[in-house]
């Protein structure tokens, strides 16, 4: 006996000093290898970020020809020009996810604020049976709340949920197949299998009663994805409740933004009774996180209409700039309830570009030709006559000059466009020069809805721009230039 | 459930647990229902085809015992019963394959129809069908008596810890023991952990990390040069070799947790210094067992040479086609069994010279060993390959791509593994690492412990990687 008792306590203290070395010397690579969302939770908190934005897809998308590729999370920063925000994005992710990478934002992270993306698709069967399942659980074993050595353990033990597609697929259509679905009137079909066997059989058809293949595909594909009941014990339910749970252990405001859904392609598609559903789930998470204190929900659902969508053949949550600015706009309203004096629309004060998050810290101007560097505004109001330009630019020779172009559009699409010199004061040829410009817009401007700025070189020799800001102002009011709190 | 998880070692230790708990009478019962959880972990709807056999098999022993005078008839018995746990295998393993040769034959001759069928080879089936005719032909034999009670012979032949890939045990040992009563022994948990943890070290380890460089070799050789390629070859060489023995060695290592000894199947296989002594070291059990029921009866080597060649080859194809139903697999077995015949050839008429010294014996054995390993791992690029132009464009790239730029990148850490793993075999050359943890000092012993779950836990492969062997 005292033998084994001895034994039993070599190996305690074997596994001590085990999990002290892993701990020291491996688990950091480990985590970056493979549970590399840690990473954003360790960036945010390097950033000191106030407000975190935590989400997928739906904010990393664009449309390929749309010049402005921000993201929400970038358009809800602009409304606080002077809180510092980051985003946590992961693709695919869901409030599982979400749940680990806000738990391991350091304690000391300046967070005081986040931002849950809230997908109503990932309630349904289709997101919760994923095939993406068994990676996203794999990544999450590091993260639980052992001690790192029995995580590793764990992981090396495959000790997550390990599917085949097939059989993954199998558990999503067994969910559609005998999860009820929840409607206060008579309705044909008890559950979402029966009712995409019965659109795939009738077919989506036109006003003259013709089949639509495509549309028929579409419009199961659409029953698939959204006509399902969210109940107390759905999965995402729970990892939506442990979120609200972290967030105030640690003192955090929670808003959770519920993204807008294809309400319109689901209406022509299917009908009503898709859009009672969806609506019924939004009342439910609207009913269930509205009414807890400190948690404030965002309803997007139906506020984007189906050209703002990217995706027009699948259900996704990709919207065109428009789309993603409407969810911001909504996201910093909610968020002003937290942040009030520092909360600006940008929309109507000032316009700030030339930050180019994501891109090349520098941006060239090529000779001659508009640089990109382009920025459209909304909304000019009449009141905004003087618009500033505050930037860095390196010419590499002293011939390089620089234009500020206007240019607006009439109702019939014929364009104008005014040049405005921008008197250089001192060029160092090949060294960083700030400079700021005001300059009064021509009357055409002030009555036109889109304006697009461009900055010119006219000259045949490049020059680089860099943390370009523009801002629109009545000419009494001193200009606010956020270009020189930077430097190169 | 596969030895490397969670499950496992949660169900490994309850079962020992209640294995020691429960009275002998009601061992078998529970060894039998802990199988079966195991085997249906997999596919549950699988146990029905293992039900047919076990049930065929188990009848057929009975029957041959009770006509033990009658001759005719008790063949007559051996024959149903073989046939039958062929059959079973030839439809569930080989009729894909030879429906989809005759639909190309067909297309051959200008006739276009399509025969080709497309069945899911349950997990283990060649091995446990293989022990079930064991037991078949050694009751036929009159060396093993009939088991009469239905539990023992099914527990005999779905003993978890072998179930799936072996060894393939002989009713002479396993049945025998399934008997006898255990107690609990220290000693025998401790060898059995220090087999789990070696053979978990050297599948988790050792092979699935060099598995990693394999699959980007073989996914796309040609555009590897020529050395990549060769360094592709050896690493499969030792990860299937380090995948088998590790999981044989962890069935070893379970059973002996319960008191049950089951056959080595390995001895340092690579250190063989000809193909012939190849065969002695690698899968011994599936060797032994062609020896025993196809080698013996066909006449073995007590014939003339050209009907001792014929034998030879015969049972390499079949053992070529055991592995897998594909025409890689049987030009696998055939390389082997000419290769083994040329070696025959030359040693009979060879003047080999005998190294008076002991460094010469050594070098002449080296040659001989690297010789063997470099023949062997020439082979297994057959047996990795999924058809003929996989094996083509892989020798073709291995010999002529001494200019293509492009090279595998290998963590250094994988040749550590590597390197740990060769110094193992070396030193366990005629041993077992259990026995030879026997006679080293306490710290000693406990610090290659240390190393080795240190090791399984930190250094193992996070992927699902499936043993290879459960393919066949």
């Amino acid at each position: 006996m005292k033998k084994l008792v001895i034994r039993v306590v070599v190996v305690a203290a074997l596994l001590v000093c085990m999990n002290w070395v892993y701990s020291k010397w491996f688990f950091r690579n480990d985590l970056v290898k493979y549970s590399d969302i840690v990473e954003l939770s360790w960036q945010v908190a390097d950033d000191s970020c106030r407000i975190v934005y935590v989400g997928e897809s739906s904010n990393n998308h664009y449309g390929k020809e749309e010049p402005d590729r921000r993201k929400i999370s970038a358009y809800v920063s602009e409304y606080f020009p002077t809180v510092k925000m980051g985003d946590m994005t992961r693709e695919a992710s869901h409030a599982q996810t979400y749940y680990y990478m806000l738990k391991h934002i350091p304690e000391d992270a300046a967070a005081e604020t986040v931002v849950v993306t809230m997908n109503l698709r990932s309630f349904g069967s289709s997101w919760i049976y994923s095939r993406l399942e068994t990676a996203l659980r794999k990544q999450l074993v590091l993260l639980k709340d052992y001690p790192p050595f029995f995580n590793r353990f764990l992981l090396a033990f495959k000790a997550y949920t390990i599917h085949s597609d097939e059989e993954w697929d199998n558990m999503a259509k067994e969910a559609r197949r005998t999860a009820p679905l929840d409607f206060p009137y008579e309705f044909q079909h008890p559950t979402s299998d029966e009712w995409d066997k019965s659109m795939a059989w009738n077919g989506w058809r036109d006003e003259e009663g013709n089949r639509d293949q495509a549309k028929t595909e579409l419009a199961c594909h659409y029953v698939k994805t959204y006509a399902f009941t969210i109940t107390d014990d759905n999965p995402r339910v729970a990892d939506f409740d442990a979120i609200v749970e972290l967030c105030r252990q640690r003192g955090w405001h929670l808003i959770f933004n519920l993204m807008a859904e294809n309400v319109d392609k689901a209406n022509e598609l299917v009908g009503e009774d898709l859009l009672f559903l969806m609506r019924r789930n939004r009342d439910y998470l609207l009913q269930r996180y509205g009414s807890m204190e400190d948690v404030v929900i965002v309803d997007n659902l139906s506020l984007v209409r189906d050209v703002n969508f990217i995706d027009q053949n699948w259900t996704t949550e990709h919207y065109y700039e428009e789309g993603r600015r409407i969810i911001a706009d909504n996201v910093a309203k909610a968020l002003k309830t937290f942040y009030p004096n520092e909360y600006a629309n940008p929309n109507t004060l000032h316009y700030d570009y030339g930050h180019f998050r994501g891109n090349p810290a520098w941006h060239p101007i090529e000779a001659s030709r508009p640089c990109g560097a382009g920025f459209v505004v909304d909304s000019l109001s009449s009141d905004w006559d003087e618009v500033d330009v505050a930037f860095f630019a390196k010419p590499s020779d002293s011939i390089a000059s620089i234009f500020l172009a206007a240019q607006c559009a009439d109702a019939e699409g014929q364009k104008t466009v005014k040049t405005y010199p921008l008197p250089m004061k001192h060029y160092g040829v090949r060294s960083w020069d700030f400079h700021t410009q005001s300059i009064v817009l021509d009357s055409v401007f002030k009555a036109s809805n889109n304006v697009k700025l461009y900055l010119v070189n006219t000259s045949e020799v490049p020059v680089e721009v860099s943390a370009l800001d523009v801002s629109f102002h009545p000419a009494n009011l001193e200009p606010e230039i956020k270009g020189k709190r930077q430097s190169p | 459930m596969v030895f490397n998880s969670i499950e496992f070692a949660i169900f490994l230790p309850v079962v020992v647990l209640l294995f020691y708990l429960l009275p002998q009478r009601a061992r078998w019962f529970m060894l039998l229902t802990a199988s079966c959880v195991f085997y249906m972990w997999f596919v549950p709807k699988y146990i029905l085809i293992l039900l047919v056999t076990i049930v065929i098999d188990y009848l057929a022993g009975i029957l041959m015992e009770r006509n033990s005078e009658r001759p005719k008839r008790k063949k007559t018995f051996m024959i149903i019963s073989i046939v039958s746990t062929l059959t079973v295998l030839f439809v569930f393993k080989y009729l894909g394959f030879v429906t989809e040769n005759l639909t190309r034959l067909c297309a051959l001759f200008g006739v276009e129809t399509d025969l080709a069928v497309n069945i899911i080879l349950p997990i283990g089936l060649s091995f446990h069908t293989f022990q079930s005719m064991s037991y078949v032909i050694e009751v036929y034999r009159g060396n093993q008596k009939a088991e009469h009670h239905f539990g023992y012979y099914s527990l005999y032949v779905m003993f978890f810890p072998q179930l799936v890939t072996g060894p393939i045990e002989r009713p002479g040992n396993l049945l025998r023991q399934l008997h006898e009563e255990k107690h609990f022994d220290y000693d025998n948990i401790s060898k059995g952990m220090r087999l789990i943890l070696f053979g978990l070290f050297i599948k988790m380890v050792v092979a699935d990390n060099l598995g990693l460089t394999v699959e980007r070799i073989y996914d796309e050789p040609s555009t590897y040069n020529s050395w990549s390629v060769m360094l592709g070859a050896v690493f499969y060489s030792f990860q299937i070799y380090c995948d088998f023995f590790g999981y044989s060695t962890i069935a070893l290592g379970s059973a002996k947790l319960m008191g049950y000894d089951i056959s080595d199947n390995f001895r340092s296989p690579y250190l063989s210094r000809s193909i012939a002594e190849f065969w002695h070291r690698w899968h011994i059990s599936l060797s032994t067992w062609f020896r025993d029921y196809v080698y013996i009866p066909l006449g073995g080597s007590r014939v003339k040479f050209s009907r001792w060649a014929f034998n030879i080859l015969v049972v390499f194809v079949l053992s070529g086609i055991w592995h897998g139903a594909a025409w890689t697999f049987l030009f696998w077995g055939f390389a082997h069994g000419l290769l083994h015949i040329v070696e025959k050839v030359l040693k009979k008429n060879a003047k080999t010279l005998e190294p008076q010294t002991k460094v010469g014996r050594w070098s002449i054995d080296l040659l001989n060993v690297a010789k063997t390993f470099i023949l062997v791992t020439l082979f297994w690029v057959m047996f990795r390959s999924s058809d003929f132009a996989q094996m083509k464009e892989m020798f073709v790239a291995m010999f002529s791509n001494f200019d293509v730029e492009r090279q595998v990148v290998v963590d250094w850490q994988n040749f550590l593994y590597l390197g740990l793993f060769i110094l193992s075999d070396i030193v366990l050359r005629n041993t077992r690492f259990d026995r030879w943890c026997d006679g080293k000092p306490l710290v000693l012993r406990w610090l290659i412990y240390a190393m080795l779950v240190f090791m399984i836990v930190v250094c193992s492969r996070v992927e699902n990687v499936p043993f290879i062997y459960f393919q066949f």
